[in-house]
């Protein structure tokens, strides 16, 4: 089976700084993928490379076998990548319906299919459980909310796939459970791939079929949720011993 | 090879055009030998010296504190009126007046500055930052042309004058120009060393960087943006004083030194401040090249003036493209509906009985003036308020929502005005209107075209220094506005059985109409608010990289907002023609445009009524002037009313349309909504107002050991090469 997306050898350098050194990551259809790592490991610097808001210093990116590392973020959107942001990206002045209208309006430039974008916005409102606030401004939802707006956005541009950014932050025990549904249901009935950056490790070990972890810009380890647990790379990245020598 | 579509390779070689057209039209007789070179380069470095020196100033403020100061210029000429004051007026020695002016009255003004208003708008939106200083530099323009009456003409001796200078081969470099080299090298290097051999000035460095960062160097982050203002204000000062024996203490000409130190800032990418004194030095050469070597005829006599500007729009070219930030989103805890289209249809219905009731005089006034009767007078400047809320409801869609702040659209006004004279306006025909529409939309789409894929306030530079061209080059050449033609340029005109000219006998018929068309372009506006095209414009404004994430071409999007914008202010255009009857050359200068953004800002750039209230506040100064008797108080009130308007907005972000629309609102038995969003949202500020001392207070009680300088030099050194980072740097990619 080959991969959704891949990214072959990517390096982001700001100025002496290597945020991404060398990383290589796939992503299939069909499952969730995780990404995790400690703070400034890279995570969100990886995101930014895949969906072309950081230009990679060197490396690739292939999404559906295509080399896709020079396009623009907007032509990469068109392709079927989508995004949620770690620090929060809605449209503010916009009410949550609007975010996701906006993002499903956009959608007929490249999808033909005579979809009604009213109507996929009431869908995904409903899906996404947003339907009591949508016609609320987005910027005075509480933050949960927000993220769910801004999932609900990505899902507007009917995209193949989803990358999460720390999806869970933000929201409540009930709400985390209920995106562990959503997500599953988006991979098993519409066969998305999703890569997810998380902290939450029981939510991670819970939902990704496959784990990358990052450290210091370096994929250190790879796997299923068991075996990257009992890495012991990985519980060094996390207790922080070991790799401090690597970083000066 | 393939041409690829390129805004940046289309400006590039437009402009260059330009510049070899005028050039070639007025390369003078002036034989290329050392002597000329010589006298070019002397009267270019010392120029380029002062240049440096004011857009130093801008560069530190704008690198420490975020806020790109409009009113640098402008504040640099109030304290030359001050050195002027007290050297000539009282007899004050020259050293011991430019030590009370930059040591005393400079920080002084920079302290008030960051206290009362500066420091309310750090996380601001970039359209209030920018509005709150230019209503600044109305304001000090305003205050200094009050109290010097410009009556009779001032002048400001150079230093040293009377003496002979330098003989440097066959020319001769005055004293004055040498101190000002002297003078711009010494603040250049005391700059260096206060931002990195001072404890205040790492702290400054730091503060860009994170406010975290600086609390760790124990400054209060209260005096490092009061030390950059003053700072501003001092630089600001010096480059007044230096420069107002060579242009004359004109306030004009002074304050328009902002469009020069905006231009070597942008060469300096806002940050480098080496780069700021290469940017100064190359404009200064530049003015001393185009005046040994260029003769400007009749027709392109003002086109020195306008070197700047070009030199703006040539650095925008060079810049790096802006890197899409995340991150940086501000919600702004605001609640509102959209307005319903009845609820639009009805507002429009209401401003056209109300103007047409004030123009039948059915608007009982107090008697003994004639602002409430109809006379030719007041009609007539019923007219021009109808006019600019006209090209204030142009700048909705685009400041608004699409969050682009232009300062170009009165510019873009006089143009279709121009143009209107030309094409139809004298044969009266109203095809000639849709023509000029057709060349305006374009029109101001080319503006933005070099800073599509800069940051927000490279584009208001641009429009900036467009505003200014227009004026300088485009309009005052005769083939444009010829000030000898006889004939008529604007044939009354029959729109829909309505007879408009500018003939005392058809104003009141003029006022009706426009109220009417005003009024359809606000339902207009508000029913395109709630269509795809605003979504997608307030989309991108309030994050682009989202925006381009779900497929925006942010910049197709730009263009479309600046094609509608660009043919609502042509149509005014015609309008100030049609009601002008004739065209002044010296009738559309850069700084009418920058008020009428701030009127609209104060009222609230994202709502089109906005633009009806700003009509209304426009025209209640005259009204009340008269009302009053027109006592000379009220003149100088209005002076200072963009200043009052500037402070207003550092409160009021949201404009007033927006804070007593929801009073109103509150007011209705049926609208218990808005009487809770109003609870909320208070709420909301009296929390934030909390978290912001809470976060003043953290830096107070640390100290500033040498580990901590140390590790935020480590910091800074990396952050110095990262991408698009607003540092003072010392060195430039
Ligand atoms: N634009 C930038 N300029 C300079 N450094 C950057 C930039 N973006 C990220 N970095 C740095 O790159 C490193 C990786 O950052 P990144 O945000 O990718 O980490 P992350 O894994 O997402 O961390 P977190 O879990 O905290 O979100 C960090 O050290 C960060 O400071
Ligand atoms: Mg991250």
């Amino acid at each position: 089976m080959t991969a959704l997306l891949s990214t072959e050898e990517v390096v982001v350098r700001f100025g002496v700084l290597q945020a991404v050194s060398q990383a290589s990551i796939e992503v299939h259809a069909g499952r969730v993928t995780g990404l995790i790592g400690p703070n400034g490991a890279g995570k969100t610097t990886c995101f930014n490379v895949i969906t072309g808001l950081q230009e990679p210093t060197s490396g690739r990116v292939r999404f559906d076998g295509a080399d896709i590392t020079g396009r623009s973020p907007s032509k990469r959107a068109r392709l079927g990548i989508a995004r949620t942001f770690q620090k929060l990206e809605v449209f503010g002045s916009l009410s949550a319906r609007e975010n996701i209208m906006v993002a499903a309006e956009q959608r007929r430039a490249w999808d033909r299919s005579g979809f009604d974008p009213a109507t996929v916005t009431q869908e995904i409102l409903d899906k996404v459980g947003l339907a009591d606030v949508s016609e609320f401004m987005v910027g005075t939802l509480p933050t949960g909310t927000a993220r769910l707006v801004e999932l609900a956005r990505a899902l507007a541009t009917n995209p193949r796939l989803l990358l999460l950014d720390e999806a869970s932050s933000g929201l409540t025990e009930e709400e985390t459970e209920e995106m562990a549904v959503l997500l599953r249901r988006l991979v098993a009935e519409d066969g998305l791939g999703i890569l997810l950056v998380e902290h939450d490790m029981s939510f991670v070990m819970g939902i990704c079929e496959f784990i990358y972890v990052l450290d210091f810009g370096r994929v250190i380890a790879s796997g299923t949720p068991a075996e990257v647990q009992a890495n012991p790379a990985v519980q060094a990245a996390y207790l922080g011993t070991e790799t401090v020598e690597e970083a000066s | 090879m393939r041409l690829k579509f390129s805004p940046r390779l289309i400006s590039a070689v437009i402009v260059a055009l330009i510049v070899v057209f005028i050039g070639h039209q007025n390369w003078g007789q002036a034989s290329v030998s050392g002597q000329t070179i010589a006298t070019f380069l002397v009267v270019g470095i010392a120029l380029g010296g002062v240049y440096a020196i004011s857009a130093a100033g801008l560069v530190v403020t704008y690198a420490t504190t975020g806020i790109f100061n409009f009113a640098q210029a402008a504040i640099g000429c109030f304290l030359a009126f001050c050195y002027w004051q007290l050297t000539i007026k009282w007899g004050v020695p020259v050293l011991l007046a430019i030590a009370i002016v930059l040591l005393l009255i400079a920080p002084a003004i920079g302290i008030t500055l960051d206290r009362v208003i500066m420091r309310r708008l750090r996380d601001a939106a970039l359209v209030v930052q920018l509005m709150v200083t230019v209503g600044l530099m109305l304001t000090f323009m305003g205050i200094t042309l009050t109290i010097w009456t410009p009556k009779s003409p001032r002048s400001v001796p150079h230093f040293f004058e009377g003496t002979k200078g330098v003989q440097i081969g066959d020319v001769i470099a005055t004293w004055h120009r040498i101190i000002t080299v002297a003078i711009a090298l010494l603040v250049a290097v005391a700059l260096r060393f206060l931002l990195y051999r001072t404890r205040l000035g790492i702290s400054m460095r730091a503060v860009v960087d994170s406010r975290n960062l600086a609390g760790l160097t124990g400054a209060k982050s209260s005096v490092i943006s009061g030390a950059s203002w003053s700072l501003g204000c001092m630089t600001a000062g010096l480059a007044g004083i230096l420069i107002a024996p060579e242009t004359g203490l004109v306030v004009e000409n002074l304050a328009l030194v902002i469009v020069v130190a905006a231009a070597a800032a942008a060469i300096a990418q806002l940050k480098s401040l080496p780069m700021v004194f290469i940017g100064g030095l190359i404009i200064g050469l530049t003015e001393g090249f185009t005046s040994v070597f260029l003769n400007f005829g009749t027709d392109w006599n003002y086109a020195p003036q306008a070197i700047p500007c070009v030199i703006l729009f040539i650095a925008l070219l060079f810049l790096p493209q802006a890197r899409l930030e995340t991150g940086k989103v501000r919600l702004t805890k605001r609640t509102e509906r959209l307005t319903r289209p009845w609820e639009a249809a009805l507002g429009g219905a209401v401003m056209i009985v109300l103007v047409g009731a004030w123009a039948n005089g059915w608007i009982p006034w107090i008697s003994g003036t004639t602002f409430g009767q109809r006379s030719a007078v007041w009609l007539g400047r019923g007219v021009g308020f109808m006019i600019v809320g006209l090209i204030m409801l142009s700048l909705v869609p685009l400041i608004g929502w699409a969050g682009q702040v232009s300062f170009a659209n009165y510019a873009i006004a006089g143009v279709g005005a121009v143009l209107f004279s030309h094409w139809g306006g004298p044969s009266g025909n109203p095809l000639g209107i849709v023509a000029v529409m057709a060349v305006c939309a374009p029109l101001g789409l080319l503006i933005a075209l070099p800073a599509l894929r800069l940051k927000g306030l490279y584009l208001a530079l641009a429009t900036l220094a467009f505003a200014e061209f227009t004026d300088k080059v485009i309009v005052r050449h005769p083939k444009m506005i010829s000030p000898t033609a006889t004939g008529v340029l604007f044939k009354p005109m029959d729109i829909f059985g309505i007879h408009i000219s500018s003939d005392a006998a058809d104003r009141k018929a003029f006022v009706i109409f426009l109220a009417i068309t005003f009024a359809l372009l606000f339902f207009m506006l508000e029913l395109m608010r709630r269509s795809r095209w605003a979504r997608r414009w307030i989309a991108m404004s309030d994050s682009p990289a989202a925006s381009a994430t779900i497929g925006i071409n942010l910049t197709t999007t730009k263009m479309a907002v600046f094609m509608l914008s660009g043919a609502m202010a042509g149509f005014a255009g015609c309008m100030l023609g049609l009601s002008q009857g004739a065209l002044r050359v010296d009738s559309f200068p850069m700084f009418i445009g920058l008020p009428l953004v701030l009127l609209l800002a104060v009222q609230g750039v994202r709502y089109p009524v906005a633009a009806f209230m700003g009509l209304i506040g426009l025209a209640s100064f005259p009204a009340l002037s008269e009302v009053l008797g027109n006592p000379t108080w009220l003149t100088q009130v209005s002076l200072i009313g963009p200043g009052i308007a500037a402070i207003a907005m550092a409160y009021r972000p949201e404009g007033a349309v927006f804070y007593s629309g929801r009073d109103l609102a509150g007011l209705l038995p049926w609208r218990a909504d808005a009487r809770e969003e109003k609870a909320l949202l208070d709420q909301r500020t009296r929390d934030q107002d909390i978290g912001r001392d809470e976060i003043n207070d953290l830096g107070l009680t640390r100290s500033f050991t040498r580990e901590k300088v140390a590790q935020l030099d480590r910091v800074l050194s990396i952050a110095d090469a990262v991408d698009e980072h607003p540092m003072v740097t010392g060195v430039s990619r």
